[in-house]
């Protein structure tokens, strides 16, 4: 079995306070992920090289990692696309705990303020929301979405400001406000229209690029500004 | 915010000469500094003419120097550059439906141009005229 070479960015902060580099030389075939790749080191090379995985098949959004650089899960990305050394590193702009894993804080935290899930006051509860294909089309593409944070990996503006709400956040607003079952527009607005929120956005496009679901990050944020300016201008008449 | 732990590796001022898409992105957003040229250009030309013949002759010349076309050449080529970015995002950002079905991206960027051409074709008309 032919072997390829994995250049890891470690990180142990009971040891040193700055990252290294260390290389591992892993056998693979056609089918080996860098998820495996990274497991097969953990079990028979080194078990300190510490990373996060579940699912194994791009649902958990668990495994993403830099991998060349670019975003990438772990399971979603082949040892066979990269012709030479596989440099491997964790998803950047997050603070790093250890080796791989990041500290997603600020990303949960900007997902807890758009209020991601159905508000809905209407005074029979025990009947069933019903939606038309037609209102589920408006929404479904955005739904997509994993929590896997390559979409602000791939974002400079969230590099440059943590304070932006960033593109799986932004998305999940949109998403919920275009959803006919849903009423809770007008609270998550005072979010969208925040500095922080979709006018942080300079339409930079990698984030749907990068994106493992194709949710297409990008173009949510910025139907997120159309919502966000014909927002002011009705509160503009409302006065 | 919570307290981190950790190292946190900061954005270095060169990021976006790190990736091709970074580097695509600023090129769109520098299209900006030779437009700002043509404008002040267009100002100044405007400004020569309330101060008189000695002025506007001036201007002229000015506007014929080799490095001021080449200039407004490279205004011209950006703008246009960026306007081939902004009509490819513009269906993502405002997705068209006409009677419940959506219209193709394709046709709205086509669309576009063909404003672009229109628009280019009425000037073509107004100020071929005189000539």
């Amino acid at each position: 079995m032919t072997t390829k070479r994995l250049s890891i960015q470690r990180y142990l902060p009971e040891q040193s306070k700055t990252p290294f580099w260390q290389d591992f030389d892993v056998p693979f075939d056609d089918s080996t992920s860098i998820l495996e790749a990274l497991n097969h080191i953990k079990e028979d090379m080194d078990g300190s090289l510490s990373y996060r995985w579940s699912c194994r098949m791009a649902i958990c959004g668990s495994c993403g990692v830099m991998v060349n650089g670019e975003p990438k899960l772990g399971c979603k990305s082949f040892l066979r696309e990269y012709p030479g050394t596989i440099k491997i590193e964790p998803l950047a702009h997050f603070p790093v705990q250890k080796d791989l894993i990041i500290d997603m804080e600020i990303f949960l935290e900007h997902l807890a303020a758009v209020q991601p899930y159905l508000i809905n006051d209407s005074e029979d509860s025990t009947q069933t929301h019903k939606q038309t294909p037609a209102q589920l089309a408006k929404y479904l593409k955005f739904s997509d979405c994993i929590n896997c944070g390559l979409c602000y990996s791939a974002c400079p503006q969230f590099g440059l400001n943590p304070e932006f709400l960033g593109p799986a956040a932004l998305t999940l607003a949109h998403r919920y406000n275009l959803d006919s079952r849903d009423q809770g527009k007008a609270q998550r607005m005072a979010q969208l229209n925040r500095e922080e929120g979709v006018w942080t956005c300079t339409f930079v496009g990698y984030c749907s690029e990068v994106c493992p679901k194709s949710v297409d990050p990008a173009a949510a944020v910025n139907q997120g500004k159309v919502e966000s300016a014909k927002d002011l201008l009705i509160n503009l008449f409302k006065r | 915010m919570a307290k981190h732990v950790g190292y946190f590796p900061e954005l270095k001022r060169n990021w976006w000469l790190k990736n091709r898409y970074f580097m695509a992105y600023m090129a769109r957003e520098a299209t900006v500094l030779p437009l700002v040229f043509f404008i002040v250009c267009l100002l100044a030309g405007l400004y020569s003419l309330l101060l008189g013949p000695g002025s506007w002759q001036g201007w002229l010349h000015f506007m014929q120097n080799p490095i001021t076309i080449a200039i407004n050449l490279l205004a011209l080529g950006a703008s246009l550059f960026h306007a081939a970015t902004f009509f490819t995002l513009f269906p993502r950002v405002m997705p068209l439906r006409v009677g419940g079905r959506a219209i193709p991206a394709k046709w709205i960027i086509l669309g576009q141009w063909f404003g672009v051409l229109l628009v280019m074709a009425l000037f073509a008309w107004v100020f071929g005229r005189g000539m």
